[in-house]
């Protein structure tokens, strides 16, 4: 008898793991999202995936932000790459390079996906690589109270904005007007606490064919000036130098800084650390005299399919669903994102009266981030940093700075 | 010679305050790290700074210790220090009892071969090294972590137990060795119990090490479960949200465990314990 | 009568054999008593170093995916003609060769602190557990409890204020005069407990009675340290200055975190070099290139190690 249900008991146990085994598919989800996302959000969106695409299951493989990027080209490398990855703009290119992602035109085309839903698709030899889902732009954050305590209103144009930086510094009470993060660890603050003021006046730092346009280019040339401007008047937060992002929001939220240029991303962070900050958002100044539509710098969070996919229609499900109005309004509402499709919508922009001024600004303008997609996009930014330190040190001037920049940055495009 | 009793005062006294700067260099930032784990993330960057302020609570600890993926990386960073420890202390106490205590024709070379295995700077062995992993079948597992933090530690390992084997005198084997004793014995009857200190000094060094790595405990895993107590550092610090006061209410608790282990091996330490076991 | 000579034969045969088997098994000894150790070195370290070593000598490697060409030397005139890597050459030895030396300095006057008898042995454990801290934190902590530290608006900045020592708050990590000395320090806080602990395992294996013997012969406590102490301890300094040595060229979380070789490349090193080459260059050649020229480096000092550990033996 004992026997007789035993047997029976493994043959279920067979066929249960057979049929598992013949259906399921099992995907890995490497990304940085889940950690930055409040504790089991991200894996309820996952569920809601897997409870409408039964027979796919989801692994999410987490790490640090900061050393996803090499840790995706280790497991290129090696042919343990996860069969969907979370991408940043920056790190496209190189991941192209290697072979690392799967075109995802190919992919879309055989799945029959309609593609005027996206927002975006960054494209490498004139294939989609990564499509963004969530979008976080960086406008200025100002603190009211400040601003208020020395009788100024938000800056719109340059000028205003270095007449506001130095009517707030205190440096008694160790208070400045703005801070910038130039960190070589993470050169970030180059795309946006420095680039960013170009975009927003319409400027490009590069020529028409894609290519380094720095020496000779006026506008960035201004832009240039005008920041060292700012740092030769000592308006700019101590420690430029080694400042990193998070500490630049840090000086913020201490109220130690009045203005910066930063991600909507923070916004839940900002008030949750200092419930009693007053502040606003405001479009990035632009230079005197320009009226165009303002270029907004952001960051996004991309996802595409890792080359090496035994399960590449599954992976297009998954994105699919991510893409779609409903899996992308969830995900954008818990990140406070702007979505990657442009039909959905995230909860915030109704619910939060900052949110409409964002969702306002972002109308107004156009997003701008000329280091997407471009080949070492971050040794790019740090090429640009060091020469840059040298030239608000004084120790060159700008005609050097730019000329050894363009120099570095053609080396890389090569 | 007879030291008078205000001489030894005088000594005492200086050696107090020797010891008391000391402490101040080694504990403080210490101390710093500690309080911060107690305020808010807001108060970490107040101006003026404080030691303790209104912010004081255990909420950090809290998150961390209610986080049952926290936890499994603790479970795990033990698991993988000690079993690196063992392996570590056993595999480079006959290494380095070879190197002590026997002259042979590859000897130099075989010396420079170790030293020179961790030459090389492990940000470039990375990627091939993690190739070798995949191929082997360990990818993702505790023994590729373990023989990892081996390679990484043997080095030194058999360094040391080679320079304190040398500091002992020979006179002691080759008194067993006329007793009979093999080679073997000698070693471990003699040679190892002397060389406690050395070997406890091994042992901790090896075990920080596999508590701490950071690089390739997540490069050469895939999923947290596998994960250590540095990784669980590095995801408090990420993209858009970063916990300044759980990031230091982790290491502190990460430490525990690391100075418990010092406590208890401490007492070889101890001065005299083995030129006593000498003379005797 | 001939079996006793036969008999004496074989005995002596016997004996030979004895002693040819002892002198194999002195020959093979050594070797088995290393062989866990080169097993494991052999399957885990021969396959990847040597792939770096070939990288070197090619173009095109992991982040291509045309062919990888063989450039012979190329990489490494590029490399060793780079007037960054010559700032980051000095940069590293200033840093390694100050940190070995205060690390040594630091460790051993711990150490001597800590095995004095003028102190009670429970005070003495407490100060032990109190020196040991800066050790038992990983890399990256520790970079970001000194930037917490030397934030320009953190404390030391403050207690230095207050004492009035400075008479304005200090840039420490983005001020290119004082960046290197800053990370050097941070590296030597967080290094010496290592030398400490090995030095204090030194101290228990020196008898007593060579100490007994100097104070009879009259020797004071400095001449008790200069001719027994530091003599007895030598294997062991030796030792540890080599490998700190390859450590500190080697360290780089500490550094990459606090300052990402900035400002100004003024705290750049080896280390932080070679990972922007390989991780935001993307130019694989030139990190391993880089990391064989480390491996010749520190195998250089690595042969002085060697020589000297001869001399003890003899």
């Amino acid at each position: 008898m004992k026997r007789y249900l035993l047997a029976v008991l493994m043959i279920l146990l067979l066929v249960a793991g057979g049929a598992a085994s013949a259906q399921d598919v099992t995907l890995e989800f490497q990304q940085w999202w889940e950690p930055e996302l409040p504790e089991g959000a991200f894996r309820a969106i996952l569920d809601d995936f897997e409870a409408a695409n039964p027979g796919i299951k989801v692994v999410t493989i987490s790490g640090p932000y900061l050393t996803t990027k090499d840790q995706i080209i280790a497991s290129a490398a090696t042919g343990t790459m996860a069969d969907v990855v979370g991408l940043d703009g920056a790190w496209v290119n190189v991941l192209w390079k290697q072979g690392a992602l799967a075109s995802l035109s190919a992919v879309m085309m055989e799945a029959g996906f309609d593609d005027s839903e996206l927002a975006a698709q960054i494209q490498l030899a004139g294939e989609t690589y990564m499509i963004p889902i969530a979008n976080f732009i960086y406008p200025v954050f100002v603190n009211l109270d400040m601003l208020a305590a020395a009788g100024i209103d938000p800056p719109s144009t340059r000028a205003e904005f270095a007449a506001a930086a130095a009517a707030l510094t205190d440096p008694d009470n160790n208070v400045s007007g703005w801070a910038q993060p130039l960190s070589l660890e993470q050169p970030n603050g180059i795309q946006n606490d420095t680039m960013s003021w170009l975009w927003a006046s319409g400027g490009s730092m590069l020529d028409d064919m894609g290519q380094p346009n720095l020496v000779g280019n006026e506008a960035l040339a201004e832009t240039m000036e005008f920041i060292k401007s700012l740092h030769d008047a000592g308006v700019v937060a101590p420690g430029a130098f080694s400042m990193k992002e998070n500490e630049k929001v840090e000086e913020f939220v201490n109220e130690r800084v009045a203005m910066i240029i930063n991600t909507l991303a923070h916004f839940t962070l900002i008030r949750e650390r200092n419930p009693d900050l007053n502040f606003d958002i405001t479009a990035l100044p632009a230079a005197e005299g320009y009226d165009g539509p303002r270029g907004l710098p952001y960051a996004s969070w991309g996802i595409g399919i890792g080359a090496n996919t035994e399960h590449t229609a599954e992976a297009w499900k998954l994105i699919e669903y991510l893409v779609s109005v409903e899996g992308n309004s969830k995900l954008t509402s818990i990140a406070n994102a702007f979505p990657g499709n442009v039909n959905a919508t995230p909860d915030f922009i109704t619910t939060d009266p900052l949110f409409e001024t964002a969702f306002a600004i972002f109308q107004e303008g156009y997003l701008a981030n000329e280091f997407t997609g471009l080949p070492a996009a971050e040794e790019l930014m740090r090429q640009f940093d060091e020469p840059f330190q040298f030239y608000l040190e004084g120790d060159i001037d700008l005609d050097e700075f730019l000329e050894i920049a363009q120099e570095e940055w053609e080396a890389i495009f090569e | 010679m007879v030291a008078s009793r205000a001489q030894i005062r005088r000594a005492k006294i200086l050696t107090w305050i020797a010891l008391i700067i000391g402490a101040c260099f080694a504990g403080l930032p210490v101390l710093w790290m500690i309080a911060s784990s107690f305020k808010s993330n807001l108060e970490i960057f107040a101006y003026p700074p404080a030691l303790i302020d209104h912010s004081f609570s255990f909420k950090a600890y809290l998150a961390v210790l209610g986080d049952p993926g926290q936890l499994r990386f603790f479970f795990n960073s033990y698991l993988v220090a000690i079993m690196v420890t063992i392996c570590t202390v056993v595999t480079s106490i006959l290494a380095g009892y070879s190197f002590s205590r026997y002259d042979f024709r590859f000897k130099r070379f075989l010396t420079l071969v170790i030293i020179g295995v961790q030459s090389v700077p492990p940000i470039t062995l990375m990627i091939p090294y993690f190739g070798l992993i995949v191929w082997l079948g360990l990818y993702n597992s505790y023994t590729a972590l373990v023989l990892t933090y081996m390679v990484f530690t043997l080095s030194y390992a058999i360094i040391m137990m080679t320079g304190y084997f040398n500091t002992l005198p020979r006179d002691l084997d080759e008194a067993v060795m006329i007793d009979g004793g093999g080679s073997f014995v000698t070693l471990w009857r003699i040679l190892a119990p002397i060389s406690l200190p050395g070997i406890v000094s091994v042992g901790v060094y090896t075990f920080m090490l596999a508590w701490n790595e950071f690089l390739f405990a997540l490069t050469l895993t895939r999923t947290n479960d596998m994960r250590t107590v540095p990784i669980g550092i590095h995801l408090l610090m990420g993209q858009h949200s970063f916990e300044w006061n759980q990031m230091m209410a982790l290491s502190v608790l990460g430490s525990l465990p690391v100075l418990i282990l010092f406590l208890l091996f401490q007492r070889y330490f101890i001065a005299g314990m083995s030129a006593g076991s000498i003379k005797g | 009568m001939g079996a006793g000579i036969d008999m004496a034969k074989a005995q002596a045969i016997s004996e030979i054999a004895n002693i040819g088997w002892e002198q194999r098994k002195r020959k093979f000894l050594p070797y088995a008593y290393l062989s866990p150790t080169l097993a494991l070195l052999a399957a885990l370290t021969i396959v990847p170093i040597v792939t770096v070593f070939l990288y070197s000598l090619v173009d095109n490697v992991i982040i291509n995916q045309n062919p990888p060409v063989f450039v012979g030397l190329e990489n490494y005139e590029e490399v060793l003609t780079n007037r960054k890597f010559r700032g980051a050459l000095s940069n590293t030895l200033y840093f390694a060769i100050v940190s070995v030396i205060v690390h040594f300095i630091i460790g051993l006057s711990f150490a001597l602190l800590l095995n004095t008898r003028l102190i009670g042995n429970k005070t003495k454990a407490l100060f032990r557990v109190i020196y040991i801290l800066p050790w038992v934190f990983t890399a990256s902590i520790i970079a970001i409890l000194w930037r917490l530290l030397l934030n320009p608006h953190g404390v030391i900045n403050f207690v230095l204020l207050e004492l009035g020592f400075v008479q304005e708050k200090l840039e420490w990590l983005s001020d290119r005069d004082l960046a290197l000395n800053a990370v050097t320090f941070i590296n030597i806080w967080a290094g010496y407990p290592f030398y400490m602990v090995s030095f204090l395992a030194g101290l228990q294996g020196i008898p007593d009675d060579l100490y007994e013997a100097g104070r009879v012969d009259g020797g004071n406590s400095w001449q008790l340290f200069r001719f027994i102490t530091l003599p007895q301890l030598k294997p062991i300094i030796v030792s540890l200055a080599l490998l700190d040595f390859i450590w500190t060229i080697h360290q780089f979380t500490l550094i990459w975190m606090t300052t990402g070789g900035g400002p100004m490349r003024s705290t750049e090193v080896l280390s932080t070099y070679t990972y922007k080459a390989a991780f935001s260059s993307h130019e694989y050649s030139i990190a391993s290139t880089l990391a064989m020229i480390i491996l010749a480096i520190c195998t250089f000092v690595g042969i002085f190690y060697v020589r000297n550990q001869r001399m003890t033996d003899e």
